[in-house]
């Protein structure tokens, strides 16, 4: 029970300082590949700080609301999310529960953002929301295929299958899903190519366009969230989880500095070209992937 | 309390409310809500009291049964609970408008109909029951007049293409069995040639279909949805278009039996797998097309529609996880709808009718209670977690993909991310974004509608969080068609591949949530600020001239809108308009002119004459 507890309380912190220590990190590389020297690693800390201190304006109720509900919707995601051996609540709900808890964190900035009454807002929302559509449908499929795959709609089940055999990526029948997953990524996590609803140069960063102090706060914390449990989720799937939170971090690591190589050096798409291009490829293989798996199974 | 008294209250009641409204209005709206928590009451006394008698012997020869068993019960009590809050409702909505004796007899008498089907033991009650529910339904569909009538009309008729689908079953069983007792056929029914429940099934799918609207059966919906008045929609949408899964319950699992449905047919084309097929087909496709809608209530009866195929892939899919998910997931969908109807018609109450989301926004502050009905009852329409949506949907889920069926599962989750884009449109359409001047000054919604709207939202949290209240009886439910039980909890459902525990979802949000908002109140203060004042990067942006969310998906719309044409509909359409000329056509024979009539006299004299003398058929 008290190591439970612990578990409980350790892993919302685990994550936030991974998701924030990448944010940093990310900004140190994309530099580096940019030529410049760019901020110290703890810039994110810096700045989450100051803005906790500092004024901010708020359009209603919901617009506080929202924010609110958003990153909590997170923290929660978190908790069912294995992190090494460390898996709270894995046990009540599997990855069906996960999948539609993710749907509270862009769900809450939508409802948000609405109340902000701002065009760049409803610009950055509509495209957010067409994007997860974009991307869902390749989702969906690989995680069907893993599921289909493995006979269970529980995460730790899926670990502990890899654990016991080898990693999903490179077994026959989730090696493209995995791969298109990799592709979505970037989606997902709403970086470039794929930063549309954010756009700070052409939409003044869409649906944060009214966020000061605090709100930006809450949001920054929430991306970094998002980062942790997209890249843990990848991890846990298709590289076989990990006996400890140190190799968890680890391959969390390789991934993400991988994704970032790979997309510094893109420019925007637009976002019907982002569509084109999600329900196309990673689409394709993450269908191939689950008609695969299930030959394989029957 | 017999059956027969409580059919009497509920019919005698609908009348009785007519006549008091030709004394006084405010004793008949009193006696409407008095009559409809009466019948509640009483259902609700009557749970767990199994039980069935024949109230009329010599119909035809055939006796008249009432019957209560555990399905019975289950629909009954949620016709009745929402029927008390759809008139409760209809207290203000319909205020002041014409023909108020007449709604409100025809609201009670659509309530009692139901109530009469769901206990109807024989398929002539049932028969009756059905008929009187669809003709007072057409009734009220187009009691707004102008386009109601012709949606009405398209209602009716696709509705008696059901009714006769159903006579012909109906015939065909007492033809072959000199009987119509439920109890009697479905002892009966199991030793029947695969060729003739095919038949029976097949038949009596058609007229179930169409009441549950069914792709390709779908197309009376959504002008039905959208014309009738707010409070009946609400009805319609909620229980009366679902007993359309009541007869597809109890045709497939009482009356042919489990054993019969779930291996009929060759490989995929068994009867139940098409079933899955079409239900996966109702949920992709009519989701996608609320999407392009801008009507408010036409967009949720897309969904109304697409929500439907969920609990027709749950039922058809025939594992007891299915079938509980669909039951569950059918009156869950008639609490958020209904909650979604009524926060529409609060909306439409206070701006003379307005149902155009592009022309509405901002409505947060003025009406905080349809705010709050419509934001839970979308988030139950997508399923999120602690919802009762969810919990339906995820038994769905589970089972398909345990059973090894991803593609119906892709096609149920990928409706959900459909619903979660026009379900946004909806309600920040009509709630968020900019407040238009012109409702500068609007009310907030009479208690007689928040009334409703709270009950429905509390009902929403308190499935979603305690979803073991009604798995419960339909656990019983299952068990009485012959599956095997569940292993059901008051906070979700066990089994040895996953496991749902909606309490720990529950203390992990309200934990996390409270900590949010404790950095939220201890961190620097924000200060509120007009709507008007925001950041346009410079720009000057002219008050309440722009609505930022007209065409909100365009983008999307361009792509998938050439896909989305309903070509059914079209077809429909198009043999009506055949019909027409045909009949057209047909009308010229009759010139008015003697002589004409004369040769076709003498034309047909002389056909019979040329067939008799060639084949001597005389």
């Amino acid at each position: 029970m008290v190591a439970k507890i612990i578990q409980v309380v350790l892993s919302p912190i685990l994550a936030l300082a991974v998701g924030v220590f990448f944010l940093g990190l990310a900004r140190k590389i994309m530099a580096r590949i940019h030529w410049r020297y760019g901020p110290p690693l703890i810039q994110p800390v810096i700045d989450l700080i100051r803005l906790f201190y500092q004024k901010s304006a708020s359009h209603g109720r919901m617009f506080d609301v929202g924010i609110i509900l958003s990153l909590a919707g997170s923290i929660v995601v978190v908790l069912f999310l294995p992190f090494g051996q460390i898996a709270p609540l894995s046990s009540s709900g599997g990855l069906l529960v996960i999948l539609y808890i993710m749907l509270l964190a862009p769900l809450g900035m939508a409802l948000s953002g609405g109340q902000g009454a701002n065009p760049n807002i409803s610009i950055g929302i509509s495209r957010k929301l067409v994007l997860s559509l974009g991307y869902e449908v390749p989702l969906l499929l690989v995680l069907l295929a893993v599921m289909t795959r493995y006979r269970t709609i529980s995460i730790v089940e899926v670990v502990n299958a890899q654990q016991s055999t080898t990693w999903s990526i490179i077994s026959l029948p989730l090696f493209l899903p995995g791969l298109s997953y990799f592709l979505i990524l970037p989606a997902i996590l709403g970086i470039r190519p794929f930063d549309v609803s954010s756009a700070p140069q052409e939409i003044s960063s869409g649906p944060m366009v009214e966020y000061g102090g605090k709100y930006l706060a809450l949001a920054t914390i929430e991306h970094a969230f998002v980062l942790f449990i997209s890249i843990a989720l990848f991890v846990n799937l298709f590289l076989g989880g990990a006996a400890n939170p140190v190799v968890f971090f680890v391959k969390m690591l390789v991934v993400f500095v991988l994704g970032l190589c790979v997309n510094a050096v893109f420019p925007r798409f637009r976002i019907e070209q982002a569509i084109k291009y999600l329900w196309k490829w990673p689409t394709l293989l993450a269908f191939v992937g689950l008609i695969i798996s299930l030959v394989i199974r029957s | 309390m017999s059956l027969q008294l409580l059919l009497v209250i509920a019919f005698g009641g609908a009348l009785l409310t007519y006549v008091l409204g030709k004394i006084s209005h405010r004793v008949r709206d009193f006696f409407a809500v008095f009559i409809s928590l009466v019948l509640v009451a009483i259902i609700a006394c009557l749970y767990g009291k199994p039980g069935g008698k024949t109230f009329y012997f010599g119909f035809f020869g055939l006796g008249l049964i009432l019957r209560l068993n555990m399905l019975s019960w289950f629909f009954a009590i949620a016709i009745s609970a929402l029927g008390a809050l759809s008139t409760v409702f209809s207290l203000s909505y319909m205020q002041d408008r014409e023909r108020t004796d007449f709604y409100y007899l025809m609201l009670l008498l659509v309530n009692a109909a139901m109530l009469g089907i769901v206990f109807s033991g024989d398929l002539v009650s049932l028969f009756i029951f059905w008929e009187i529910m669809s003709w007072s339904t057409f009734l009220l569909i187009s009691y707004n007049r102008g386009p109601a009538l012709a949606a009405g009309m398209k209602y009716i008729i696709m509705s008696l293409a059901g009714s006769l689908s159903f006579l012909i079953g109906m015939l065909s069983l007492y033809s072959t069995y000199q009987t119509l007792s439920i109890s009697e056929i479905s002892a009966v029914m199991a030793s029947a040639s695969s060729g003739y429940i095919l038949f029976i099934l097949t038949v009596f799918s058609v007229a179930f279909g169409i009441k549950n609207a069914v792709m390709p059966l779908h197309t009376w919906l959504p002008d039905s949805y959208a014309e009738a008045p707010s409070p009946f929609t609400a009805v319609l949408s909620g229980m009366l278009t679902r007993m359309g899964i009541y007869g597809f319950l109890l045709i497939m699992y009482v009356i042919v039996g489990a054993a019969g449905v779930l291996n009929l047919g060759p490989g995929i084309l068994k009867f139940n797998y098409v079933l899955t097929w079409l239900g996966a087909v109702t949920i992709v496709i009519p989701t996608f097309i609320a999407m392009l809608q801008n009507d408010a209530k036409q967009l949720l009866a897309w969904h109304g529609i697409g929500q439907g195929g969920y609990m027709i892939l749950g039922i058809s899919f025939g594992t007891s996880l299915g079938l509980a998910g669909g039951i569950f997931h059918t009156l869950n969908h008639a609490i958020y709808i209904v909650l979604l109807f009524m926060s529409v018609g609060a909306v439409q109450y206070r701006t003379n009718g307005e149902r155009d989301l592009n022309s509405l926004g901002g409505l947060i502050k003025k009406m905080p209670i349809a705010f709050i009905g419509g934001l839970l009852g979308i988030s139950g329409l997508i399923g999120v977690p602690l919802t009762n949506g969810f919990v339906s949907k995820w038994l769905i889920y589970k089972t398909l993909i345990v059973e090894g069926y991803p593609f119906l599962a892709f096609a149920a989750l990928i409706g959900t991310w459909g619903t979660i884009l026009s379900v946004y449109k909806f309600l920040h359409n009509m709630f968020l974004g900019q407040l238009p001047e012109k409702y500068k000054d609007i009310q907030k919604s009479p208690f007689s509608m928040q009334l409703p709207m709270i009950v429905l939202s509390l009902a929403i949290l308190l499935f979603g969080i305690l979803p073991g209240i009604p798995l419960k009886v339909i656990n019983a439910i299952g068990i009485s068609f012959g599956f095997e039980s569940l292993n059901v909890s008051l906070w979700g459902i066990a089994s040895e591949d996953g496991t749902l525990n909606t309490i720990n979802i529950f203390a992990a949000v309200l934990v996390a949530a409270a900590l949010v908002w404790l950095l939220f109140r201890l961190t620097a203060k924000s200060v509120p600020v007009a709507q008007e004042d925001s950041y346009a990067a410079g720009a000057y942006v002219p008050k309440d001239k722009y609505h930022y969310a007209v065409e909100f998906y365009d983008p999307l719309y361009k792509m998938i809108k050439p896909f989305l044409r309903d070509v059914i509909d079209e077809f429909y359409y198009w043999i009506a308009s055949l019909v027409q000329r045909l009949s057209g056509s047909v009308r010229h024979m009759y010139s008015g002119d003697v002589g004409y009539y004369v040769t076709y006299i003498i034309l047909f004299l002389a056909l019979l004459i040329f067939v008799q003398m060639r084949w001597k058929v005389w």
